[in-house]
């Protein structure tokens, strides 16, 4: 049972770090846009955001990150590896479906061969969410076994209630930045259960997701893929926008005798993605790489991992510039089980 | 050092084998590492350029060869055409070896079918050097290898050892049109020359490699001939980038390439959804 204590505010969890001299990432206004940066003024965090621009993915899982240094003459070849020690890190007010995602994406980094550079981070990094207090048409955490509230992934979760704040902790990095923070005062399981009432109304749109997977093993020629998802253009704004999409690249980029080479986001949705040396490519047109992206959120993930690889944060409705709503897509099939 | 650190190999030898393919036998530079180094005949290495790339490729040598690995390599794309114009005493970067292999040792006792067409013969050239070295556990070993045109065929010092191999029996074809005047082999499509050799099933595994259109009708040749598809095997050569099972590339399904494969038997295969 996760332990509840009373918080003044997001903004005294920024403020207690910084004068702790801690390194803190949030939301920070940028134009219209949120995004999560690292501040060093408490006013510099805004928590009366609704959805940063993109989720703090990229903080684990960089767009694009050297992993090995090489030079090479003839005589001589020399590798550098890059440091693996990350500061210590604290991430306040990212919301429950972005806290989920990194719960969700653990399981693939952490399985079998581990990936040194997120297992890193992840270690030295404290995530505090901050429950969702609106929510547009295009959230649909609560289909995904989620919730405004819900706690998934949050070392400690601040959530708003009728009295104030408070911080539902739910693991030892959450236990030891609570007494950190010195928050003390017990709060009212009473205060919290009404919060996650109230939560719970702000999602509008919602639909059976379970059976999901079951469809998807047996329709994988279905002729819905390709009427309904033939309009993807390909841009891989979905990919890059979504908190678990984790498909990386490696490439070499040389410079002279030297160079990088580095990891770098790349996306099932790319026509590129999977084309062998020779020019064959299984995924010869549009709709089956859009439907590899559904199928392995909806089913692969599910079969090898136990969880959707998705946490209903919409932001691939909100940018896809031909509107291919990914949750019309998976309410089509919910109404076809 | 990180799961994509390389460790380094330096080019011994470079034999040509046709116009475009080339077999890099290759020692390690790192004398603990290459103490330690061993692997089963199926599985693959990440094979890298530095300044190009890296590339997934099977390891073409026998286990027994310790401290070294043998791989050949066409050149399609960046990478290759770099690895094919190594020169010994290059160096390249390795990581491996990743993924399943064949399970010899579940075929011991048995007739082994090798199936293999092009570049494809590398990847089931390790299992076949491995029952050579202890025929007396298999009983009998058919060998039926093509290529496009004679030109093409690579491995071809080591096809005229197993013509005088009396455990072996070649079988060499090439694609129709692709014969020359002296050619002792047969003329054929690879499933075509199978189909005429009425392979019988009793007793028999086979292990097929070559472009997945070949594969496919390989599979559908030896089933119709009545073999089990739990006793076909073959080896799946995907796109691949990290070979760790994380990023994503190489999935039939919900089966990773490069974690539950390479190699898989035609009953697995017959599984998966049609996207590979």
């Amino acid at each position: 049972m996760a332990k509840l204590l009373k918080v003044e505010s997001p903004e005294s969890v920024v403020e207690k770090l910084i004068s702790l001299e801690k390194r803190v990432i949030a939301p920070v206004r940028d134009g219209r846009l949120h995004r999560f940066l690292p501040v060093t003024r408490m006013e510099d965090a805004d928590f009366g955001y609704f959805q940063a621009e993109g989720s703090m993915k990229g903080y684990f899982l960089p767009a694009t990150e050297g992993i090995l240094k090489f030079s090479c003459t003839t005589n001589e070849q020399k590798l550098e590896e890059p440091d693996l020690e990350f500061p210590e890190t604290f991430i306040v007010g990212c919301r429950p479906c972005d806290a989920a995602a990194l719960s969700i994406q653990d399981k693939l980094f952490e399985w079998d061969y581990v990936d040194e550079f997120y297992k890193a981070r992840r270690d030295s990094t404290t995530i505090v969410g901050l429950a969702c207090t609106y929510a547009d048409n295009n959230c649909f955490c609560t289909s995904m076994g989620l919730a405004p509230d819900s706690p998934d992934g949050s070392d400690i979760l601040i959530v708003k209630t009728e009295e104030g704040f408070l911080a539902e902790i739910s693991t030892k990095k959450g236990e030891k930045l609570a007494s950190l923070l010195e928050l003390k005062e017990k709060g009212s399981a009473e205060d919290r259960r009404r919060a996650g009432v109230n939560a719970g109304k702000l999602i509008t749109r919602e639909f059976r997701s379970e059976g999901i997977p079951g469809w998807l093993k047996s329709n994988f020629e279905h002729e819905l893929w390709d009427s309904m998802c033939t309009k993807c253009i390909g841009c891989a704004a979905c990919t890059f926008t979504c908190p678990t999409c984790h498909c990386f690249d490696i490439v070499d980029e040389p410079v002279g005798t030297s160079g990088e080479r580095r990891k770098n986001w790349d996306a099932c949705t790319l026509r590129t993605f999977t084309i062998h040396a020779s020019g064959y490519n299984p995924r010869s047109v549009q709709y089956k790489r859009y439907r590899q992206r559904i199928e392995h959120k909806f089913n692969y993930y599910v079969d090898r991992f136990g969880r959707f690889l998705c946490t209903g944060c919409g932001r691939c409705i909100r940018v896809c510039p031909v509107s291919l709503d990914m949750a019309e897509v998976l309410e089509e099939i919910s109404s076809r089980v | 050092m990180s799961v994509y650190s390389p460790t380094l190999l330096k080019v011994k030898e470079v034999l040509p084998e046709t116009h475009d393919i080339a077999t890099l036998i290759m020692g390690f530079q790192d004398g603990a590492f290459a103490e330690e180094f061993s692997f089963k005949p199926g599985q693959f290495g990440l094979f890298g350029a530095f300044g190009e790339g890296e590339c997934a490729l099977a390891i073409a040598s026998s286990p027994s060869s310790k401290g070294q690995i043998t791989c050949s390599i066409k050149k399609v794309g960046k990478v290759t055409s770099s690895l094919t114009s190594a020169n010994a005493g290059d160096i390249i970067g390795f990581r491996g070896p990743y993924g399943n292999w064949f399970p010899l040792e579940k075929m011991k006792g048995k007739k082994l079918f090798f199936i293999a067409g092009g570049i494809g013969f590398s990847a089931i050239r390790s299992s076949l050097l491995s029952v050579l070295e202890k025929k007396d556990n298999y009983k009998k070993v058919v060998l039926l290898y093509g290529a496009r045109s004679v030109g093409e065929l690579v491995y071809k010092r080591e096809l005229a050892d197993y013509e005088k191999n009396s455990k072996v029996d070649l079988i060499k074809t090439v694609d129709p049109g692709g014969d020359e005047k002296d050619w002792d082999g047969k003329v054929g499509f690879v499933p075509s020359v199978l189909e005429e050799m009425k392979p019988k099933p009793e007793g028999s595994v086979a292990i097929v490699c070559g472009p997945p259109v070949m594969i496919k009708i390989t599979i559908a040749t030896l089933v119709k001939h009545g073999f089990k598809r739990e006793d076909v095997y073959t080896t799946l050569e995907n796109r691949m980038k990290c070979g760790l099972g994380k990023c994503g590339r190489c999935n039939i399904g919900k089966a990773y390439v490069c974690k539950d494969g390479p190699v898989f038997t035609a009953a697995q295969i017959a599984e998966f959804p049609p996207d590979y």
